[in-house]
């Protein structure tokens, strides 16, 4: 047993390990080991575009985080209390949402939205008055995020809802009971309750909207986010520089991970 | 009735939303899919059922990915569930979590670039280099749906061992040690009492990487050399090669119509399976 | 601009950007003093009679340009030396074929300043609003009459221009001629395919896009490479898919796999069997016999480019021919532009590899309009593709 899994981290393993042993690679190409060096390390650091690419990364992976887990935890608390047709309508729309292949969101997105622009942008520089430059809709950071967050915000109303429905209804009495004011026991009661699976789902719609290639690939349009770079230069022919990146970005996402671990555990032992 | 505009309010952005991002973008699929091609590509409208009769023209990307996705799936699924059951049950809870997190980082980074790092180990330099040493010439592994399936499994694995680990986990090691008291065998308290506690996780697991799998595109692209080919790869050909909206918004159609039948069927079967549809959420 | 402060001596320039380096002086300031960018001064000093004026020494043209091309197509020290003369970085997107940058364009919002169309293309772009005409006045390096003219007619559209020439170059095969075994080296494309499905198999490259994968398998049977025939694409169609279970990948990226050795054969543009053939003579170019595809690239400025200054000055920059000279010896593929010509070594100019001879070159064609637009093609190879 302990020897199978033993194997499969192997198999997790070691094709990270060849990325990392790679982007020490002094050599141009990727497919030959030519001697030891860390300039592709420099080079990614001080590479504007890879820099730039990062900052879009982040920026639309926050903006998406933010929305998806403040527009889907209001959805879970007000769908607690709906039923009837607009309950089962949203039901519907959230499955179809978690469903649907990344591809046929990004390419459907695509194709709507370029069509609606299509109409909206010369209405808007007819209504425009003459001489200033009419605002043009175009697809990018604001199209991505909004993409992003529609896929997500369904996850996060999936996960507060189920916070909230094993949640102890007591309390909630109790504290109407206490005469607590709604917004009260919102902000007392049922917050902290389901402030993990909120968290979580941040979380979550972060780390999607962060890795996401297929439905940024189509709806970002010139914005260029971390995978999209690495896609291309994958195309380019590899250099080193691709595996330093990708190197760089797990040990960061490493060592948030165990700073978030030594956190938790000095919260626990503090309380406990 | 304040509750029920409360509601309405708190609502609405995300019902708008999803108007907008999910609900106007199919229809304009569907639209688009009884449409015709433009001259230098495109779309232009037209009402006709000639991109539905055309999609024969596709059908091995679906069988492709038809076969190629459970097939995926069951692998990970026999992989990883070892995987989470060692962690669950037999390794020692000191190192549970830091295994647990050993099996995430590698998510972390672009799948991208972690299927990129295939191409080396498939390649001839990697693996069949190896075999030849050992007098095994001649083996081909890169672009092949063997390598294409190899990706999946490496790529999918964590979203498997996650919840068919959490599923364990809850299960009270009360009851192991109860059914061996009874004298009951060690396989037959595995598939008596572990295996059906774990069927949520199981159905969790299979579902969400069933459903990444149907929409798959990078893995094929990468490590199928443009050779094994899904119904994803026909998509982003239609769109960004051969220009044709309309067709590939049929093909798009058809995509959500099959996914759509065979996770609600899967839904309906594990629910009766397990009788306890509560805990099999997506998430 | 009088003659005198068109160059400055290198000495002086050197000091400067030192100066501009160590953040003393402002880029502005460089610019001013410098009056020019590193590779034109340098050059420009270096080739007596040219002192190009760029357009973009005048102002501030932003930080940044973005420019879609081919893959191993431009000298990365360039775009440093561009970068370090105006302070715009260069963002360069590969892509792997002509219907993609199409599919891009016509998508909307590419956000592309300059891209590199092949000639057969220009007229669809031109047709369907994509590409803005050029503005000469602002490529003082452009000179038409330098330009062989087969290899830069097409950037004109009805008397307007709309694309400057990059280079030219050829589509023929690459094979690694370790692996024949003794046989002779083909010659054919009938050879190529009947290698692909003998002892080549496993081995062979294809392009991912339409146009030359259909149009060398109609040449198998001795067609036109553009035919748009459907008793001829149903003929090319067969020998494709009859082919595709010996085909080691389809796909535009065939340098990794031909180096480490996955790949024997492959389809291959000029510069890219050049650049092989230098790093592995065993690896050899052909033309086909038969014919095949002559084509020439151009640079050219899409419709709404958000940066339009930079995308002028990078074209203007990679016109310079001292500039453009350098580019030949790192991509490998054949200028059209005579001043740059005569910056080159001699060997380079009657290498086989760019300069096919003479009843090689005269079987090749062009590519046509109506081959790329042509929807029966474009599903061809779809279903080539996902059989």
């Amino acid at each position: 047993m302990r020897l199978y899994a033993i194997s499969v981290y192997l198999f997790l393993y070691i094709p990270i390990g060849v990325i990392a042993v790679f982007s020490f690679n002094s050599g141009r190409h990727a497919s030959q080991f030519m001697g030891f060096s860390t300039k592709w390390y420099g080079k990614a650091l001080s590479n504007p575009f890879v820099m730039d690419a990062l900052e879009t990364s982040l920026i639309a992976a926050f903006l998406t985080a933010c929305l998806a887990a403040s527009l889907g935890t209001m959805a879970a608390i007000a769908l607690q209390g709906v039923s009837g047709w607009l309950r089962t309508l949203f039901d519907a729309l959230i499955y179809i949402a978690v469903m649907i292949p990344g591809i046929v969101i990004g390419i459907a997105t695509l194709i709507a939205l370029v069509t609606v622009f299509g109409w909206v942008n010369p209405m808007l520089a007819a209504l425009w008055p003459e001489g200033a430059t009419p605002p043009q809709l175009n697809m990018g950071m604001g199209t991505l995020v909004a993409a992003h967050t529609m896929f997500t915000m369904a996850l996060v109303i999936i996960i507060v809802r189920a916070r909230i429905a094993g949640m102890d209804r007591s309390l909630l009495e109790a504290s109407q009971d206490l005469f607590a004011t709604p917004w009260g026991t919102f902000r007392q009661v049922t917050l902290p309750l389901i402030a993990p699976a909120i968290l979580a789902g941040f979380l979550l719609s972060f780390t999607f909207s962060f890795d996401d290639f297929i439905i940024a690939f189509f709806v970002a349009g010139s914005e260029t986010t971390l995978p999209i770079y690495i896609f291309s230069s994958i195309r380019r022919g590899v250099t080193p520089e691709i595996n330093a990146i990708g190197t760089m970005v797990m040990a960061a996402s490493l060592m948030l991970l165990v700073i978030a671990q030594m956190l938790l555990r000095r919260g626990v032992s503090k309380s406990g | 009735m304040r509750q029920l505009r409360r509601n309405g309010v708190l609502l609405a952005p995300a019902g708008i939303w999803l108007l907008v991002m999910l609900v106007l973008p199919l229809v304009v699929v569907f639209i688009f899919s009884f449409g015709e091609r433009g001259a230098a590509g495109g779309y232009v409208p037209a009402l006709t059922l000639e991109q539905y009769a055309n999609l024969p023209a596709r059908w091995t990307a679906f069988k492709n990915t038809l076969i190629l996705a459970p097939l995926g799936t069951l692998a990970a699924l026999l992989i990883a569930y070892p995987l989470a059951y060692y962690l669950a049950v037999r390794c020692s809870p000191k190192w549970r979590t830091t295994l647990l997190i050993l099996v995430i980082v590698p998510f972390w980074t672009s799948i991208l670039i972690r299927s990129y790092a295939w191409i080396f180990i498939l390649g001839g330099r990697g693996i069949p280099a190896l075999l030849e040493m050992v007098g095994i010439d001649e083996v081909r592994l890169i672009n092949t749906p063997f390598a294409v399936l190899v990706g999946i499994v490496y790529g999918y694995l964590p979203l498997m061992v996650f919840p068919i680990f959490v599923s364990l986990d809850k299960l009270d090691k009360r009851l192991l040690e109860a059914s061996s008291d009874l004298g009951s065998t060690p396989l037959r308290t595995f598939w008596q009492v572990t295996l059906p506690l774990s069927v949520p996780g199981v159905a969790t697991g299979c579902m969400l990487v069933f459903i990444l799998l149907m929409g798959e595109f990078l893995i094929p692209a990468i490590l199928g050399g443009g050779k094994v080919f899904f119904v994803g790869n026909a998509l982003v050909d239609l769109f960004l090669q051969s220009r044709n909206w309309a067709f590939g918004s049929a093909v798009a159609m058809t995509l959500v119509f099959i996914m759509l039948v065979t996770v609600t069927v899967y839904m309906k079967f594990i629910s009766r399976l397990g009788g306890q549809r509560d805990d099999i959420s997506l998430m | 601009m009088s003659k005198d402060d068109g160059t400055i001596s290198k000495k002086r320039f050197m000091e400067e950007l030192r100066r501009y380096q160590k953040g003393s002086v402002t880029r502005r300031h460089f610019l001013g003093v410098t009056g020019l960018g590193v590779a034109s001064a340098v050059m420009g000093a270096a080739v007596p009679g040219l002192r190009p004026r760029p357009a973009w020494a005048a102002g501030d043209i932003g930080d940044r340009v973005i420019l879609a091309t081919w893959p191993n197509y431009h000298d990365e020290a360039n775009f440093d030396a561009f970068t370090e003369a105006t302070g715009a970085h260069v963002q360069v997107n590969v892509f792997g074929s002509n219907e993609e940058m199409l599919a891009k364009l016509q998508a909307g919002g590419s956000g592309w300043d300059v891209f590199v169309p092949t000639n057969y293309t220009i007229t669809t772009y031109v047709d369907e609003d994509l590409i803005a005409p050029l503005d000469t006045s602002k490529l003082a390096n452009y000179d038409a009459g330098s330009f062989e003219q087969r290899f830069s007619d097409a950037g004109s559209v009805n008397g307007t221009l709309y694309a400057v020439p990059k280079n030219w170059g050829t589509t023929g095969f690459a094979i690694n001629t370790s692996k024949l075994d003794g046989a002779p080296t083909p010659t054919t494309w009938k050879e190529f395919w009947d290698l692909t499905m003998g002892t080549y198999s496993g081995r062979t490259m294809v392009h991912d896009y339409q146009l030359t994968t259909i149009g060398n398998a109609l040449k198998y049977f001795g067609y036109s490479f553009n035919s748009v025939d459907e008793k001829e694409l149903a003929d090319a169609e067969k020998l494709l898919l009859d082919a595709k279970p010996h085909l080691f990948a389809i796909s535009s990226d065939y340098q990794p796999p031909m180096r480490n050795g996955d790949a024997w054969m492959t389809m291959c543009w000029t510069g890219d069997g050049k650049q092989m053939n230098v790093d592995m003579p065993e690896i050899v170019y052909v033309l086909g016999k038969e014919g095949g595809e002559l084509w020439s690239d151009y640079y050219a400025i899409p419709k709404g480019a958000p940066h339009m200054d930079a995308a002028y000055a990078l074209i203007n920059f990679l016109l310079d021919p001292a500039v453009n000279a350098k580019e030949v010896l790192a991509h490998g593929y054949p200028s059209a532009d005579a001043r740059t010509n005569a910056l080159l070594p001699k060997e380079l100019l009657e290498d086989p590899i760019l300069y096919p001879a003479a009843d090689l070159l005269s079987a090749l064609e062009f590519g046509a309009a109506a081959t790329l637009t042509d929807p029966n093609r474009a599903e061809l190879l779809a279903r080539f593709k996902s059989a």
